[in-house]
């Protein structure tokens, strides 16, 4: 590490902290060199993750860097290898396994919810399950019913599992790096349409500065990712940008929209969205996982069980249907939330007169 | 004034790419080394290091079809 390059880098980097971009896909692969460089327990595990490198390119390199002992090439053998990630959790490793596509939780759902979800509960807290699931959501990209799902809730419903979704670069790097050190489960989801895979197009905004250097984010804690003050958009991975986007709409009609990002649905921080919108009196919950039994009720349930709120209008929310998500390029995009819907629906919401 | 190009053997045949990730801004400081971009042809992403040190000028921005020998950007030393 003496080349002239590094010398000269560390040098400018010593006077003023540079602009280093990344997408979510490099990001989470610095995070987890990162974690495995500073602890021992920290393997990797699943399909096409070592020789390859991982099919989201969340692993390139850590093969090289580890060895074959900690970063392991799966068969696919789902129920298998998280299984086995369980059990390495227990004596005391800190495995780090993916499951492809989150749609294929159906296949190992035993090993995540009645095993890792499970464990610490069931042994008196003498067991814990220090595992990290990372797992892909999202559609948008023609992919068909079976990858290109988000079931949020579907994981967020279960009791014992954190669940993290992170909607830019540093998030993803500072979460996935506290995830690795929480002693429970976390269901890390990254969505698709934020990765930053150019084959599979990306928002730009979610490419952000990362600090190479160490630190965290919490889990479980909110950001406002914009401030405003006439409608509080709740959203969370991708609908952050529609709702960023939205937001930028209605400024021009002179409209001041507040955006929450969750960053994590469990837990989920009810303060956050409350405190929003407590000051600006509208909730439209916007979320790309079918609308029934969601986190979009979820959120405007956290919201109208305050009584100390004072809501303007009627909460609203923009999800996907309550039907399979359609491989037709000409049918999924007018079923996906995306910001012109959004802005048309917040119009609703602002021109409601209560009764 | 360095040009960064496209490298002619990135990928095979003569098929156009993509510029998937501009990784600095347009007038951005880049060290040479720095990786600046990722361009994919055929679900593939290669990355491109700058060649030499100063200030980046964006030519071709991101999500923009280029074929390979084109200059992409200019770094000023």
């Amino acid at each position: 590490m003496s080349s002239p390059d590094t010398v000269e880098k560390t040098k400018s980097s010593a006077t003023a902290p540079r602009q280093r971009r990344l997408t979510i896909a490099r990001a989470l692969n610095e995070a987890i060199h990162q974690e495995m460089t500073a602890d021992a327990s920290v393997v990797v595990l699943g399909e096409d993750l070592a020789k390859i490198g991982g099919v989201w390119s969340t692993t390139g390199g850590l093969l090289d860097a580890f060895g074959a002992d900690r970063v392991r090439d799966t068969p696919i053998s789902e129920s298998g290898f998280i299984g086995a990630a369980v059990g390495m959790a227990a004596v005391g490793l800190r495995p780090i396994v993916e499951l492809m596509f989150v749609d294929f939780f159906g296949v190992c759902m035993n090993a995540i919810s009645s095993l890792a979800a499970k464990q610490r509960f069931f042994s008196g807290g003498q067991v814990k399950c220090p595992m990290v699931l990372m797992t892909s959501v999202g559609g948008g990209y023609s992919d068909g019913g079976q990858h290109s799902q988000c079931l949020y809730a579907t994981f967020g419903h279960l009791p014992g599992l954190k669940v993290v979704i992170p909607s830019n670069a540093y998030d993803a790097k500072g979460m996935l790096r506290s995830a690795i050190r929480d002693d429970d489960p976390v269901v890390f989801m990254f969505h698709k349409g934020v990765h930053g895979l150019g084959w599979l197009g990306t928002v730009p905004r979610a490419a952000t500065h990362v600090p190479e250097e160490e630190y965290y984010v919490p889990l479980g804690k909110a950001a406002v990712a914009r401030e405003g003050t006439d409608l509080t958009f709740v959203g969370l991975g991708l609908t952050v940008h529609h709702a960023i986007d939205a937001a930028n709409v209605l400024q021009k009609e002179g409209v001041s929209c507040e955006v929450i990002d969750l960053r994590s649905i469990a837990p989920l921080d009810r303060d956050t969205i409350r405190a929003s919108v407590r000051k600006t009196g509208r909730l439209i919950a916007v979320d790309d996982d079918y609308m029934s039994y969601g986190v979009s009720g979820e959120v405007i349930a956290s919201v109208c069980e305050d009584a100390g709120i004072a809501l303007k209008a009627t909460p609203r929310r923009l999800c996907f249907p309550d039907i399979p998500i359609p491989f037709s390029p000409a049918l999924e995009p007018g079923l996906l939330p995306n910001g012109e819907r959004l802005a048309a629906l917040a119009r609703e919401v602002l021109s409601e007169k209560r009764t | 004034m360095t040009d960064l190009t496209i490298p002619n053997d990135l990928w095979d045949d003569d098929s156009e790419g993509s510029i998937a990730s501009w990784f600095f801004s347009d007038g951005d400081d880049v060290s040479k080394g720095d990786l600046v971009a990722e361009i994919m042809n055929e679900k593939v992403t290669n990355e491109l290091l700058a060649p030499a040190s100063g200030v980046l000028k964006i030519l071709v921005a991101a999500e923009q079809p280029v074929s390979k020998g084109q200059v992409i950007a200019q770094i000023a030393g």
